[in-house]
Order: C-alpha cells, then sequence, then structure tokens
C-alpha cells in the first residue's frame, strides 16, 4: 500500500558557497504508525539509521527493574535466519556496525552502514528491530552481561557519582531507576520477561526511524516501507507517561563510601525542565556562562583561581516529562567541603545576578560557532533529527537555532536562571568518597550526612530522599 | 583501554583492485624559512575550519625527575603569551564560536581549535603568540600543578584500568621512556621547577619542532600566506637531541600485581612490538583486529562466548615512533580468575600460531581496518588530526596514504608468523588486578 502521510519540508533553499546549511529533511508516516524521518548527506558515502522506541527503563516493570535494558542488549544477539553469532559475522564483515540500548523514556537502535550496502545494512537492522530471536541462552547470556556491568560501573567514581545522584534526586519516581536496574532484580529476569517487554513495546506506532547518509529521500522511504511496513501496530504501545518528578525542598547529602579514593566527585542538584519547555534555549545559554564551555564561572572558580579541580561543569539534564539541573566537579579528598561550598556558591551567585553584556555575547557566540561543527558527522545529525521528533519540538528548530540564539538578552537568561537552577539550599548533593575522612567536616558544614556503600546507592528505596 | 566503541563505515572498499583507496585525503604542504612545516587539506562542505599544532614531543622526550613535563606544558600554553594575557586564549576563541583543547602523547602534544572560517587569522595569531612568548611565570606554574596533579589521581590513582596500564609500562620496559604515563608520577609533579619549565619550553615549542595543519573552508594559498604572517617571524631554535628508545632483550615473563578496590579482576597483558615505520605493524594492525575487534573476534568468541571467563575484552596495537606494547585486556566474568583468562588468551594466541588465518576472516579484518580509517575522517577536526599525527609519528603525511596497501598485502604466513615472532609465551608482560574489598578482604 501507499503512504497514507507524506509530508516534504524543504528547509534549504539553495546553498551559497562556504554558508552553513541544513540538507532538507522528508518527513513520512507509514500506515502502520512508523515515523520516518530521512536527510540526504553526501559528504561521506554512509548511512546511518537510528530508530527510536518510545519506552525505556520508565516502563520497567515495579520489581523488573533493568528489562528495558535487557531486552535491547538481546536484541543483536540473533535475529531472522541469524543465530547471535552469524548476525555479528554479516554485520562486521561489511564494516557496519549495530548497536541497541534503552534509557529512561526511550531506547534507540542505532547502525552505520557504507552507502553501497545500504539494502544489505537495512535488511540486518529490519531482523533484529522486528525479528529478534531472544534465545534462552542468549537472554542468559545478556543478563550475566548486564549484571557484570553493573558491577563494573562500581570501579569507576564518577559513573557511581552519577548513577547515585539519578536514585537520590528522583527518588521512587521512575527516573531514579538506573537504567541496567539492580543486581537483585536483573538476576531473575528471563527470556519471557524480554519478550513480554518487547511484545509490548517494539511496534511501528511508537517507533521514529532516522536516515541520515549518502541515499536520496525517494530510495530511502521505499526501502524502509518494503523491509518495514509488514512490522504490526498495536493500539496498547503508546507508554502512558506517569507526572513528572518533584523537586526536593531542602538540602540533602549523600555520602557514597569509597574507601580506597583519594579524590571525591561531587554532584548537586535538582529536579528542572524537561526538553520541550520554552525556557530549554535561553536555559542553555544560561548554562554556558556557568559551566558549559571552558571558559564558564565554575571552571573559572574552581580550577583556574584555585587548581581545586580538573573538570568542573553544570548541565540541564532534560527528559521528556521533566529533567534535572546538576553541577559536577571532583577534588582531592582533603579539599572536599572547600569545593562543594564554592561550586554552591558559584551556581547560587550565577541564579540571582544577569550575566554581564560580554560573558552572555561569548556564551551566544559559541554556541552559534559551534553548531555547524556539532551537525558535521551523519551520526550527531541523526541524532538531533531523532530528538526533535521524540520531543515534539518544531520542524524548524535546527534552522531557527541560530537566530534564536541571537535573540536571547541577559534579562531572559536571568530570569530562566532563577526559575531553572536551584537554591542552593534546595538542593540534593552527593558526594562519594572515603567516608572515613569525609563524614566529620560534612556534617559540621552541612548537618545531616547519610552514608551509604556505593554498592547500594542504586536502590531509591533505601535512600532516603 | 576501556572497550573502545567502533561506530564502522566504508568508503570504496577495494575488493579486487589494489589502486583503490577508501581514502584519499588532498593536502598541499610548505615548509616556512623556520622550518614550520605546514599542511592544508581543502574541504568546503560547511564554513568552518580546524586548526592543529603538534609538537614533536610528548613524555618519550622526557628524562627521569622530570616526568610529566610536557603533559603540565599542555595546560600552561593556554595561560597567556606577550600580546595575549592570561585567560585571553580560551575568552578569544570561545567568544568568536570556536572550541579549543589539546592533548598528550608518549610522542607528541597537539592543540587544536575548531571555529567558524572568519576566526582563522586570529587563531593563527593567537597560537604564533604563545608559541614564540608563552609566560612561563611562577603563579602559572603553581596553578597548573596542583590541576595536573588532579587529572593523574582522576585517570590513574583511582581508576583500576589506569593503574593496571601504568604497572604494564614500568614491568615491560627498563630504560625506554615509554615506561612511565604521559601524566608522570606525582613525586615528580611535586618538584618540576620553573628552570626547568623554561628549558623544556625553549628546547621543544620552537617553529622547527612544530607542524600547523589545517584543515576545512580555507584555500591552500592564503593558508600559507597567513602561516608566513603570525609564523614566519619566530626564530628557528636548535633541534632538539634524538631520544633513545632502545630496550634490553626481554629474557622470559615478567609479572605484576595491581591490588586495588575492584567488583572484577581483570588481567591486562603486553608483548613489545614495532615502531610505527616497521613492515610487521601492518600485520599486527591486522592481529588487532582478528584477536579483538567486534563480537565475532577471536578473544571475543572464546574467551566470552565459548569459555564464558570474561565479560570483555580488547587489543590495542599503538602506532608509535619507538616500539610500544601490543596489549590485550580482559575483565572477568563473575567468579573467574586472572589465570583462567590468560591461559584462554594464550590458547587463542597458539592457535593463531599454528594454523592460518581462514580468507574471509582476513579480509573482514582489513574491512574493519578501513572503515575505522575513513571514520576518523568524519569531521574536519578527525581530519586535521590525521594528517598531523602521519607528519610526526610516521614522519611523513604521505604515511597515511599506504597504510590502506600495507594492510592489503597481508596474508596468511604473515599473521601466523608475527604471532610467532612477537607474541610468544617468554616474551609477555602481565598484569592482573587482585580485587581488594573495603578493609582489606579479598571477594
Amino acid at each position: 500500500m501507499t503512504a497514507v502521510l507524506a509530508l516534504l519540508l524543504a528547509l534549504a533553499g539553495p546553498a551559497a558557497a562556504g554558508e552553513f546549511r541544513l540538507p532538507p529533511v522528508t518527513r513520512v508516516t507509514l500506515e502502520n504508525g512508523l515515523r520516518l524521518v530521512v536527510a540526504e548527506q553526501r559528504e561521506v558515502p554512509l548511512v546511518e539509521m537510528q530508530l527510536v522506541v518510545g519506552a525505556g527503563s520508565a516502563q520497567d516493570p515495579p520489581g523488573d527493574e533493568g528489562v528495558a535494558a535487557l531486552t535491547a542488549r538481546a536484541l543483536t544477539r540473533g535475529a531472522g535466519a541469524r543465530s547471535a553469532v552469524e548476525l555479528a559475522r554479516a554485520i562486521e564483515s561489511l564494516g557496519g556496525e549495530v548497536s541497541a540500548g534503552a534509557g529512561t523514556d526511550g531506547t534507540i537502535i542505532g547502525a552505520e552502514f557504507l552507502a553501497e550496502d545500504f539494502a544489505r545494512g537495512l535488511g540486518l537492522v529490519r531482523d533484529v528491530v522486528v525479528e529478534p530471536r531472544f534465545e534462552k541462552d542468549e537472554v542468559r547470556r545478556a543478563r550475566d552481561d548486564q549484571v557484570s556491568t553493573i558491577l563494573a560501573t562500581l570501579e569507576q567514581p564518577s559513573a557511581v557519582a552519577d548513577k547515585c545522584f539519578g536514585a537520590f534526586l528522583y527518588g521512587n519516581h521512575p527516573y531514579g531507576r538506573p537504567t541496567d536496574g539492580r543486581i537483585a532484580t536483573v538476576r531473575d529476569l528471563g527470556r519471557g520477561d524480554v519478550r513480554d517487554f518487547y511484545e509490548r513495546w517494539y511496534r511501528p506506532n511508537n517507533t521514529i526511524m532516522v536516515l541520515v547518509g549518502a541515499v536520496s529521500p525517494d530510495e530511502a522511504v521505499a526501502a524502509v516501507r518494503q523491509a518495514f511496513g509488514a512490522w504490526k501496530a498495536h493500539p496498547d504501545a503508546l507508554p502512558v507517561r506517569v507526572p513528572p518528578p518533584a523537586p526536593v525542598t531542602a538540602r540533602r547529602v549523600l555520602l557514597v563510601d569509597k574507601p580506597d579514593a583519594t579524590q571525591t566527585q561531587i554532584r548537586f542538584g535538582n529536579v528542572s525542565l524537561k526538553r520541550s519547555d520554552p525556557d530549554y534555549l535561553v536555559a542553555s545559554v544560561g548554562n554556558t556562562i556557568l559551566g558549559g564551555g571552558f571558559t564558564s564561572r565554575l571552571i573559572e572558580e574552581l580550577r583556574i583561581k584555585r587548581s581545586l579541580t580538573y573538570g568542573a561543569w553544570s548541565m540541564f539534564n532534560a527528559r521528556l516529562l521533566g529533567g534535572d539541573f546538576r553541577v559536577g566537579t571532583f577534588t582531592k579528598s582533603p579539599t572536599t567541603v572547600e569545593t562543594l561550598r564554592l561550586a554552591l556558591s558559584v551556581e547560587g551567585d550565577f541564579r540571582t545576578t544577569p550575566p554581564d553584556a560580554k560573558g552572555l555575547d561569548k556564551a551566544k557566540a559559541y554556541l552559534r560557532g559551534q553548531f555547524p561543527l556539532r551537525l558535521e558527522s551523519p551520526e550527531a545529525l541523526a541524532a538531533r533529527l531523532a530528538e526533535l521528533e521524540f520531543h515534539g519540538l518544531p520542524q524548524d528548530e535546527l534552522t531557527t537555532y541560530e537566530s534564536r540564539v541571537r535573540a536571547v538578552g541577559a534579562a531572559d537568561v536571568a530570569a530562566v536562571a532563577a526559575r531553572r537552577m536551584p537554591a542552593p539550599g534546595e538542593v540534593a548533593i552527593v558526594v562519594v568518597g572515603k567516608a572515613a575522612e569525609l563524614k566529620a567536616p560534612l556534617e559540621e558544614a552541612f548537618g545531616a550526612v547519610s552514608t551509604v556503600p556505593a554498592a547500594e546507592c542504586d536502590d531509591p528505596s533505601r535512600l532516603a530522599r | 583501554m576501556p572497550r573502545r566503541r567502533r561506530l564502522l563505515i566504508l568508503a570504496a572498499l577495494a575488493l579486487a583492485a589494489e589502486t583503490a583507496r577508501a581514502v584519499d585525503l588532498p593536502v598541499s604542504d610548505r615548509t616556512l624559512a623556520n622550518g614550520l612545516r605546514v599542511l592544508v587539506h581543502e574541504d568546503h562542505s560547511a564554513p568552518v575550519v580546524s586548526s592543529y599544532v603538534f609538537y614533536r614531543s610528548g613524555s618519550r622526550n622526557e628524562t627521569n625527575g622530570q616526568t610529566g613535563i610536557a603533559h603540565l606544558f599542555e595546560h600552561m600554553m593556554f595561560n597567556g603569551g606577550k600580546k595575549y594575557g592570561p585567560g585571553m586564549f580560551d575568552d578569544l576563541i570561545e567568544g568568536n564560536g570556536g572550541s579549543t583543547n589539546g592533548f598528550t602523547t608518549k610522542d607528541l602534544t597537539a592543540y587544536l581549535n575548531n571555529f567558524p572560517r572568519e576566526a582563522l587569522p586570529l587563531v593563527l595569531d593567537l597560537e604564533s603568540d604563545r608559541m614564540a612568548n608563552l609566560a612561563i611565570t611562577k603563579s602559572n606554574l603553581e596553578q597548573e600543578r596542583g590541576i595536573v596533579m588532579e587529572e593523574r589521581r582522576l585517570r590513574i590513582d583511582n581508576q583500576v584500568v589506569g593503574a593496571m596500564t601504568e604497572e604494564l609500562s614500568l614491568a615491560a620496559f627498563v630504560r625506554s621512556p615509554y615506561r612511565w604515563n604521559t601524566c608522570g608520577f606525582m613525586e615528580d609533579l611535586e618538584r618540576i621547577t620553573l628552570d626547568q619549565a623554561r628549558a623544556y619550553f625553549r628546547t621543544y615549542y620552537a617553529p622547527n619542532n612544530a607542524v600547523l595543519v589545517l584543515a576545512g573552508d580555507v584555500a591552500p594559498d592564503a593558508a600559507f600566506a597567513l602561516a608566513e604572517r603570525y609564523f614566519g617571524r619566530i626564530p628557528r631554535r636548535p633541534p632538539p637531541a634524538p631520544v633513545d628508545g632502545r630496550e634490553p632483550p626481554q629474557e622470559g615473563p615478567r609479572r605484576a600485581v595491581v591490588h586495588k578496590a575492584a567488583e572484577l579482576p581483570a588481567i591486562l597483558m603486553g608483548w613489545r612490538g614495532v615502531r610505527v615505520a616497521d613492515e610487521d605493524r601492518a600485520v599486527l594492525d591486522v592481529l588487532e583486529r582478528l584477536l579483538g575487534d567486534g563480537d565475532s573476534s577471536r578473544l571475543e568468541l572464546d574467551l566470552v562466548r565459548e569459555h564464558e571467563v570474561a565479560t570483555e575484552t580488547s587489543v590495542d596495537n599503538s602506532w608509535t615512533i619507538d616500539p610500544e606494547l601490543f596489549t590485550i585486556y580482559a575483565q572477568a566474568a563473575p567468579g573467574k580468575t586472572p589465570e583462567a583468562l590468560e591461559a584462554r588468551i594464550e590458547a587463542v594466541l597458539r592457535d593463531l600460531a599454528e594454523k592460518p588465518v581462514p580468507p574471509d576472516e582476513l579480509a573482514k579484518a582489513k574491512t574493519r581496518l578501513r572503515a575505522d580509517l575513513v571514520r576518523s575522517l568524519k569531521t574536519v577536526s578527525g581530519k586535521a588530526n590525521r594528517i598531523g599525527f602521519a607528519e610526526v609519528v610516521f614522519g611523513d603525511y604521505h604515511a597515511f596514504g599506504r597504510v590502506e596497501s600495507e594492510w592489503e598485502k597481508v596474508g596468511p604466513e604473515d599473521v601466523r608468523r608475527v604471532v610467532g615472532k612477537y607474541l610468544g609465551p617468554e616474551q609477555k608482560t602481565v598484569v592482573t588486578l587482585d580485587p581488594v574489598r573495603p578493609g582489606g578482604s579479598k571477594p
């Protein structure tokens, strides 16, 4: 059958020499609900494919935390007529790559093939997405792999800090779950759980597919229709999204014990905006001044003036339902309290003082200048196009980006910073380091501190928020 | 050395004709009177330019007592020159829409900027100012000393694989400067003096010891004129003394153990390989892919899939001026030991030394090498990086155009020979991670 809806958006006029132009974007929805986005980009002879299935760890059933991640892991372990090893050989012999991983609100299946292998590559991707085998032994292997990954993460202080911060800030909201689940929940997962998750959510009407590369839109649309047209939709595939997470209303400190650490990882922040929030662009300009680029206030105060750290940053982790604003840094154990205090005060000052014109102009020039560089590779452009579609952003989001950045004023930044960045007295703070040395000074500086071993911070129910 | 994610791509694959190459990277070159090499690659697909300044000095050029000074300099270089004072480098680059960074390897130190093409004259002015007149002051040195010590704590002291990598080189090399890490020893970082810093700068930060690479929306003639204008007046300096990287022969296997808090044991094995210019390098490149690239590679199939002793493996054959280590890393599955990992790795290598590799497997390894080569050229920054790397490490950027045909020539017999020659059980150095649980007990 033919397309129900074809929407062609000619975003780009004829390009003047040396001017940055995005390629035209074609959007088509197949009859089964699959939303297809295609951009032709011929600088490199590649085709990048990204599929976003609209279900992630937020859709893990209670008690089965980690099943979205396990489903993604098992997806590429045998599909269609090929066993796991045969599939790996087929992909790798083409010099291609197919990978799948779950996030909080969605699961991304990414693939890249030589343009001349487009048809074969698309066939392999189709098998993985539509006909995964989920053989018992392969699911078992994927599960063991997931358990090992959870264990190995404990050896990386920075990853421990990020994971614990998520659990501590979001608590029992689905965003508080570690995407990989917890060892206790993953150990009990099996083929049936993976099948159920797959059958429920992996449906064309819950999927976005983006194709970027050296392929014409007509050819791409026809090939995708041929490969994915028979994939069956299901009305229950669209997740009912839960309410946004609630912010913490007072300062809470969690100390995560790593007895061998000589360096402390620090994170603090609070719940903030979602990706589709109209404040997002102004917030990202403000964040660039505070902790985005290499000349940010945090870098200036923590690194350049005082040599307390090698790195300091802030970010809006903006998701589908809500998100957070967080500051991160690290320092040697003895300067932990000094560094944390200073980072809190830099953040607090920023949200109450409008940026000076010079700092604002620099941040805007930086974001505009880096914009073409950040869309240079096919996978980068594909990821941005998928983001637009997934979050329901305006289709001209990319083409109007530079002019919208240009229009941001100091008063806009000040208003959004006050609204979207937390007051230093209302933040969740996570400190990962040697508790024996840190507990007393942290309590003296910030009041009550709860302490957990690194291995236990992934269970929100055990963290008094 | 953590697992590298490989997004693989491939251009015009030469299946039969050896002349067709996946990579075509035209470069215009010029050498200024003061010895500065200038290499330009034109790419007008977007109005952006990437600039790299490579200095031919890395931790390889350091001496005992001053380890870490090359990397310390990478930091010092952002603190101002004569025309542009402290903090201005980053401010001006970002204020003109650019981003900037630096990195240090055992062989080189590089400074890169990615920016809108209008900023090119400014970028070259900034780069030449710090090459000619870097401000080396007490306060700059003390500031960066603290930061690089923090970076060492991040990358080595509080990172299991970082600590294992440091131990491996220390055990495998006796007199080569490749024995220490680019971060340097904490004891040296504490003591590097202002005079040593000044001497280091005078010796290595000279135009005749540097390569400027520009890739992107710029014409070669305009680029050469700008290079002459900004760098032409910087005087040439006496060439640095050559580095002697020779090693005494290794008689038998060597072992070291890292005791650190960790959940899973692991093993890191190294064998002395070859310098980048050696004709066996291409064979070791192919071996790297046969052994450890992708879910259908030998180590993944044997250690992870068949015997289930490892959760992940990775293999690395570095491209370096002097012979570096060919390394294999494997993380144990829960309940498995480093001994079990080592036994399987040895068995896999023995098999490669005894039986010829099937043609389709060899072809797959070569396809993956070429794919990664093209993948490294997706951005103007990637292109500039590769061109400069080839010029500094191979000694000639043209070498980059030859690697594909070098791979193509590798046959099954070469693989067998090279495994026997370099990766024998008597030539290995083994670092095992012995996980220590909090309180000193073992898991």
